[in-house]
């Protein structure tokens, strides 16, 4: 009796991290760190949209260039990064609703929207008022080194960018 | 109760996993008896037909056991031979999506079911 119950245990964790591994579940951020952003949860976004570059933070953009965006994938800055439903779908809600614009952005994220014009729908986080405002003293050598190539590949610099971590103290910039 | 438990626990994991020796029998299924060394001409090819990159090795460099780097988002590519990354060949879904994507972007077309079987072949053989 007791012997089954330590194996039925075993397995309910088992079962409750491959189903909280397969799903779309919400991280959440903790609020004293304010450079911390949710991102969509289990693997389908780090794996579909985490491959060619830095799976970006949903809250780094607004719901309206999330939609624009995950309708021209077929044409995605030149690249074909077409997706069937019911995945495109499932990705796309998962982006909205983590927008900056989103009805849990933290402070940090409504400050993105601020500078977002309202008629706008940037595609690029790297050409965002904020991103350029954030990163102004990173001197123009340093985005040049191989490693780091393109403003866009934030990973090279916060390596834990795709669980939404930004934080100063997590930057590690390549020294070639 | 145990054996429901971790037969729902496996069904809901992603997608379904294969060996990369299962995923080059299927391919040699479809395409006859597969070549390493066509593999590695096809890796290490120089092509025009395509947008992205005039080469495999472009991205995954001369050495498939090597990280590579994304031609235009400089990002890093885990090594794509199974020796040095465990992950390689071994989602079917996974493999055929990009190997649909990369021919593109190098050849301008798809790859033949045994050009994929070669290259898959030339991946293996790496130890
Ligand atoms: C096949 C490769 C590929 C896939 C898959 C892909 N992208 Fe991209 N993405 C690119 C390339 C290439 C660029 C442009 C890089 C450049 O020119 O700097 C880009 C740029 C971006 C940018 C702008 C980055 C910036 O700030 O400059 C965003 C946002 C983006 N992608 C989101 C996504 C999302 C969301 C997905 C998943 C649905 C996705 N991408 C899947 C290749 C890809
Ligand atoms: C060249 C390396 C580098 C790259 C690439 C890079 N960053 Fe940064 N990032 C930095 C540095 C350095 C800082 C700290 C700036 C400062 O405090 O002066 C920073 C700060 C930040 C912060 C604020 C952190 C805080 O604690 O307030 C955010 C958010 C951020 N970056 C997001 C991004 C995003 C999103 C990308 C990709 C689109 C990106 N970064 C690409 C180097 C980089
Ligand atoms: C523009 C950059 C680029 C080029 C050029 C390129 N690849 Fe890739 N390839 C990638 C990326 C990115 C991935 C996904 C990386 C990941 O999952 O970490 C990938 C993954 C793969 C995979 C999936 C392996 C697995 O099981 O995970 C195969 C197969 C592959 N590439 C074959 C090729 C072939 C064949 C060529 C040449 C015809 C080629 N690639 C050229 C970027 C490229």
């Amino acid at each position: 009796m007791h012997n089954d119950y330590r194996i039925t245990w075993k397995h309910l964790l088992t079962l409750l991290l491959a189903v909280g591994g397969s799903t779309l579940l919400i991280t959440r951020a903790p609020a004293h760190d304010q450079a911390n952003f949710p991102m969509p949860g289990g693997k389908t976004y780090v794996d579909e949209c985490g491959s060619c570059h830095t799976a970006y933070a949903p809250g780094m953009l607004p719901a309206r260039s999330w939609r624009k965006l995950m309708a021209e994938l077929a044409d995605h800055f030149g690249e074909d990064a077409s997706l069937a439903d019911p995945r495109r779908m499932e990705i796309t809600q998962a982006l909205e609703l983590l927008a900056s614009d989103g009805s849990q952005a933290t402070v940090r994220m409504r400050r993105i929207n601020a500078a977002i014009p309202a008629n706008a729908a940037p595609q690029r986080i790297s050409e965002t008022g904020y991103f350029k405002f954030i990163h102004d003293e990173v001197r123009p050598s340093i985005w040049k080194r191989k490693q780091i190539g393109t403003l866009a590949n934030c990973i090279a610099c916060h390596p834990r960018a795709n669980d939404g971590r930004y934080g100063e103290r997590e930057i590690r910039i390549p020294q070639n | 109760m145990i054996k429901w438990l971790l037969m729902l626990a496996l069904a809901s994991g992603s997608a379904y996993a294969a060996t990369p020796r299962q995923i080059l029998d299927s391919l040699v299924a479809q395409a006859g008896p597969a070549s390493a060394a066509r593999g590695e001409k096809l890796y290490r090819g120089k092509f025009s037909g395509g947008k992205t990159a005039d080469s495999c090795t472009a991205c995954h460099t001369d050495n498939a056991k090597a990280v590579g780097q994304h031609v235009r988002t400089s990002k890093a590519i885990d090594p794509l031979a199974p020796v040095a990354h465990k992950d390689r060949f071994t989602d079917p879904e996974k493999v055929e999506k990009w190997f649909k994507r990369n021919c593109n972007d190098v050849l301008g077309r798809a790859c033949s079911p045994q050009k994929k079987a070669d290259f898959t072949a030339y991946m293996i053989s790496l130890q």
